[in-house]
């Protein structure tokens, strides 16, 4: 699940621009993976968003998270939790957080974006080892994964050209990775309750090994203001896989 | 090759059982078919007295692709609520908040 929301991640990007996403925005999706050259249905993965107050400031609250269906839960049972704070106007993060348990595999990790920009107070645990704490410094516009996902559809795609490439950087793991964002063409497709829509065509690719393969990693976002992301299709070592958009709500 | 077609038969058949247990919808369908189509051909070589192991082989391939057809058809994919993943999520969320309020307080 690490790596498809790492992937998710990864159809990201660009510009820093006003932000165009709305908050109570709910958007769910079906992830299936690739066994045997058929895609079996294994989890549920829902997008969220919220605004949240403190004395000061607004900020808004991106969530994501992944759940394995009831059938599966008794065999290899997911509960991942991915959340970002972040300003509503411009998304830049202030507070990312991280809780996954896959098949007893539990991790936590807290990244505070200290005011400076570019340094992150990080907080971690695996299962049940000590907490790490440090402090890391990363470029001034490195995001979270979470962050990415919502940036990439504040981007207008119309001024791209096809084959047009933009690089960025995110963090994950304590670790800061280039990503490049490719724009593909446009392509009409099934976008569960909203119908058939044309789409962009985002090609992801990251100087890791986590993703293979060339143009594998896809993200087809509706060609419109709202830019929804309607479906994945991604590449890693271990196979292939995709989510669907099923239902989306308050958009 | 009966004593073959029979071997493989059932290698796919518990192949295909075991499957069919685990939620792997269609693709406990696979290893079934080839089950059946094996048992069938077992059954094709064998002389009348020796056709009870394929004529089982073949009763059993053809119940597990009931089953599996059964499983994918009526049984949804649905997510249950886990109250305590619900919980988690709220107590993130209020710890999220006194975070925040402190980095106001820092700013």
């Amino acid at each position: 699940m690490k790596k498809i929301l790492f992937t998710l991640g990864m159809l990201i990007n660009l510009t820093v621009c006003y932000s165009q996403i709305k908050a109570n925005e709910k958007l769910i999706y079906a992830a299936s993976y690739n066994m045997s050259g058929l895609m079996t249905q294994l989890a549920q993965v829902s997008i969220e968003t919220e605004m949240i107050h403190t004395s000061k400031k607004t900020f808004l609250h991106l969530s994501l998270q992944a759940t394995t269906f009831s059938k599966w839960d008794s065999f290899f049972k997911i509960r991942d939790l991915y959340e970002s704070y972040v300003d509503p106007t411009t998304l830049k993060p202030s507070l990312y957080k991280r809780s996954i348990n896959e098949g007893g595999y539990v991790k936590t990790e807290k990244y505070v974006f200290k005011s400076d920009g570019v340094s992150i107070n990080s907080t971690s645990k695996i299962n049940k080892r000590a907490e790490i704490n440090r402090v890391f410094t990363v470029g001034n516009t490195t995001q979270d994964v979470v962050t990415l996902l919502f940036k990439l559809r504040t981007i207008n795609f119309n001024n791209f050209k096809i084959g047009q490439i933009k690089s960025f950087t995110i963090v994950f793991d304590e670790k800061e990775f280039p990503i490049s964002v490719k724009y593909m063409g446009k392509e009409k497709v099934s976008a569960g309750n909203l119908g058939i829509k044309e789409c962009y065509i985002i090609s992801i690719a990251a100087k890791t090994n986590v993703l293979k393969g060339k143009d594998k990693n896809l993200v087809w976002l509706t060609a419109d203001t709202k830019k929804i992301p309607v479906q994945v299709k991604f590449s890693i070592p271990v196979g292939v896989g995709q989510l669907k958009l099923s239902n989306a709500s308050g958009i | 090759m009966r004593k073959l077609f029979i071997i493989t038969a059932i290698v796919f058949a518990i192949i295909g059982i075991v499957f069919t247990v685990l939620p792997l919808g269609t693709i406990a369908l696979l290893p079934i078919v080839l089950a059946l189509v094996f048992g069938i051909l077992a059954y094709t070589k064998s002389e009348g007295s020796q056709r009870k192991i394929p004529k089982l082989i073949v009763l059993v391939s053809a119940l597990t692709i009931l089953v599996a057809i059964g499983k994918e058809l009526f049984i949804k994919d649905e997510v249950i609520v886990d109250q305590k993943f619900e919980q988690e999520k709220i107590e993130s969320k209020e710890a999220a908040q006194k975070e925040l309020e402190e980095l106001d307080g820092l700013e």
